[in-house]
């Protein structure tokens, strides 16, 4: 909330100091924060395209962590492809009836709200007809399933939509325009505003101690993606200080938010697959304190996640690819 | 901390842009090929009235006065273009080099040295072989502790062939006459291998970014299976992996020539950050593109290798990858300081 306005509980500071409060945060070592989804996602998005009283009221509690925000996008049906997203929400008066189902839905497992995309305009195709949603998830015929990850923790979960009422205004922006809305907003996830490099700095250094502690124990092939490492997470801070200070100037993040998550995507994972090899045989050792094995092992698994969620990088290559190279579909 | 250009960086910019490519086309650069004289002073002496190569001296000596990373983003576009004279060297290797150099030899180097009017070459353990100096007036050589500025006709060589017919490269055999010296050699030598090591970043930037541009020029044009094979994903993906590679590698040339600017005491560790991000960029760049062309990326006839050529001799000097990786990797374990996220603003 460094970014946001004073008057939606936020510090109203520039982007530069939400970068210098990120490195500091990751620096302390401080907790993954639960509302990730709410303050670096549906905030902005709220910011851009929300009514007054929609700010008012869910700024502010997102501000405080009273309402936790998972996200509603993939559907059984819709993963990669998500404009082919059938769950409904018909327009009967004041308020939307929702039918249907989302999954892989992060953090739904303990939130509050979800946000997602609804096909309110039953006759539509693809990305038309689909609008912008916010949903209590304490609603009556809302069920909410969680899924083990293959970290064994309940972050995503299913949501099942059964003659679910939610007030009209609880759309967001104009009925029909959740694609360009959404579009926003998946933006920011890739881009700058979920992955600050902080987080990647701080594991290339952790990388590069453990390295040198051990050194005489492992392969000395290794020393060069250690290097690697460094050399990747300085760049991507650059690149993302690059953005920042390209918008303070009045710019705009597009689809070179592709390029930066598939970069730190596929950094993040052999940043920790360098420190497995490092480990050796200690590799396996799930509840072993030594040289942090538990943690980097719990790193190494929630790297696998990065290639796939908020668009997986093939996506990313093909929006690469078409809006920057300008191949065809 | 402020990323953005100024105008006057971007007009610098935009000035080699646009004069290089009407001078230097790639039938150009082919005409100096086929005559076995790369260097074509006609377009030398043209560099020299648009004021680039004395771009970067003081006012008081004619020049602009214009900063490092001014100096990178002119010559990303000498590497874009596959420039053969050596313009990138004279302003990252002798202008920005001199203000170090003792009185000595910079008094030499000053009276020799015409800008624009004659050049300057340079040799160094990391690039051994001098390019050019048939052309030059003189050579300014660094050796293992000390080094040295020679006049041309003092010095006896023989030419080496490159594998890019750009670059013309000469063996040195003996030197008769110089002016020597050692005075304050580790911070010299370093200084000089970290501008070798950013002017060949700067322009494995630029002709990484050209090979993209041409690959996917060709993958819009050529067609299989009844359509442009850059509709195909295995073709979109090989250049999307470029086009990653590039992004990230170009920050890391302007932070090492913004480290240069002010004089920042880690900005040889900044230099050999980025040599290596655009090596390893540029290495992806001659993979794909050479893949995405199929057999005609393999043909003379086809432009992309002179790009390619180039790309692989500027991999190789003024320290590879892996040499460059050698000084991240001392740099970083030599100090107690913290390592990671640290004190950026």
């Amino acid at each position: 909330m460094v970014t946001w306005p004073k008057e939606y509980g936020g510090r109203g500071l520039d982007l530069i100091r939400w970068l210098i409060f990120e490195e500091e945060y990751y620096r302390a070592e401080a907790p993954t924060r639960v509302n990730q989804n709410g303050v670096f996602l549906l905030g902005p998005t709220l910011m851009e395209f929300g009514t007054h009283e929609q700010k008012s009221k869910f700024l502010n509690a997102m501000a405080t962590g009273d309402h936790i925000w998972s996200q509603g996008w993939s559907e059984p049906g819709a993963g990669s492809d998500m404009a082919a997203i059938r769950t409904t929400a018909v327009l009967d008066g004041d308020h939307y009836k929702i039918n249907g189902q989302k999954t892989w839905s992060s953090r739904a497992a303990y939130a509050d709200w979800t946000f997602g995309l609804f096909r309110t305009d039953l006759e539509s195709e693809r990305h038309r007809g689909l609008s912008f949603i916010l949903v209590s998830l304490d609603t009556p015929g809302v069920t909410v399933r969680p899924i083990p990850q293959l970290d064994g923790e309940p972050g995503f979960a299913e949501i099942y939509f059964d003659d679910v009422i939610v007030p009209r205004e609880n759309l967001l922006g104009e009925d029909g325009e959740g694609w360009k809305i959404a579009m926003a907003t998946a933006g920011f996830e890739r881009g700058l505003m979920l992955r600050s490099p902080a987080r990647f700095q701080q594991t290339a250094a952790k990388l590069l101690k453990l390295y040198y502690k051990n050194k005489d124990q492992c392969s000395p092939m290794l020393q060069s993606k250690v290097v690697e490492a460094w050399a990747e997470s300085e760049s991507y801070a650059l690149s993302i200080y690059h953005t920042a200070s390209k918008m303070l100037a009045g710019g705009s993040i597009g689809s070179e938010s592709s390029l930066g998550k598939i970069f730190w995507s596929e950094l993040d994972h052999m940043m920790h697959q360098t420190a497995l090899k490092i480990l050796g045989a200690s590799a396996e050792l799930a509840d072993s304190s030594e040289h942090d094995a538990a943690q980097w092992i719990k790193g190494f698994m929630f790297s696998y996640g990065g290639p796939i969620y908020a668009g997986t990088n093939e996506i990313q290559k093909n929006i690469i690819a078409e809006r920057l190279l300008g191949l065809p579909k | 901390m402020n990323f953005n250009f100024t105008e006057e960086q971007l007009q610098f910019k935009n000035t080699v842009q646009s004069f290089l490519a009407d001078e230097c086309t790639p039938d150009s650069i082919r005409d100096g090929w086929a005559a076995k004289k790369p260097f074509n002073n006609d377009r030398w002496n043209k560099i020299a009235d648009l004021g680039v190569l004395s771009s970067n001296l003081p006012e008081k000596d004619g020049g602009f006065g214009i900063d490092q990373v001014a100096l990178s983003l002119m010559v990303e576009e000498m590497g874009y273009a596959a420039l053969p004279e050596p313009v990138a060297e004279q302003i990252f290797l002798i202008n920005d080099l001199m203000p170090l150099l003792p009185d000595s030899i910079k008094g030499e180097i000053k009276n020799t040295y015409q800008t624009g009017g004659n050049f300057i070459s340079v040799a160094h353990p990391l690039s051994p072989n001098p390019l050019f100096l048939n052309d030059a007036a003189g050579l300014l050589l660094f050796e293992e502790d000390s080094y040295q500025f020679a006049l041309k006709e003092d010095i006896d060589f023989i030419p080496l062939v490159s594998n890019d017919p750009s670059r013309e490269l000469s063996k040195l055999n003996s030197i008769k006459k110089s002016v020597s010296s050692s005075e304050e050699f580790e911070k010299i030598n370093s200084a000089v291998a970290a501008r070798g090591a950013l002017m060949s970043g700067c322009l494995l930037i630029g002709l990484a970014q050209k090979m993209l541009d041409l690959s996917s020029l060709y993958a819009l044009d050529r067609t299989q299976f009844g359509k442009p094979i850059g509709s195909f994903q295995a073709i979109k993906h090989m250049l999307a992996d470029v086009a990653v590679k590039i992004e990230f590698a170009r920050p890391t040339v302007f932070r090492a020539a913004h480290s240069l600017f002010e004089n920042n005491p880690k900005s040889a560790l900044h230099c050999a950050h980025a040599k290596y991000m655009s090596a390893k960029a540029a290495e992806l760049a001659c993979k794909n593109s050479i893949q995405a062309h199929g057999a005609m990326g393999y043909t003379w006839e086809m432009d992309l290798h002179i790009f390619m050529r180039k790309a692989w001799s500027l991999m190789a000097c003024w320290g590879n990858e892996d040499k460059q990786q050698d000084i991240i990797y001392k740099t970083l374990t030599s100090s107690e300081e913290e390592l990671g996220v640290l004190y950026t603003f």
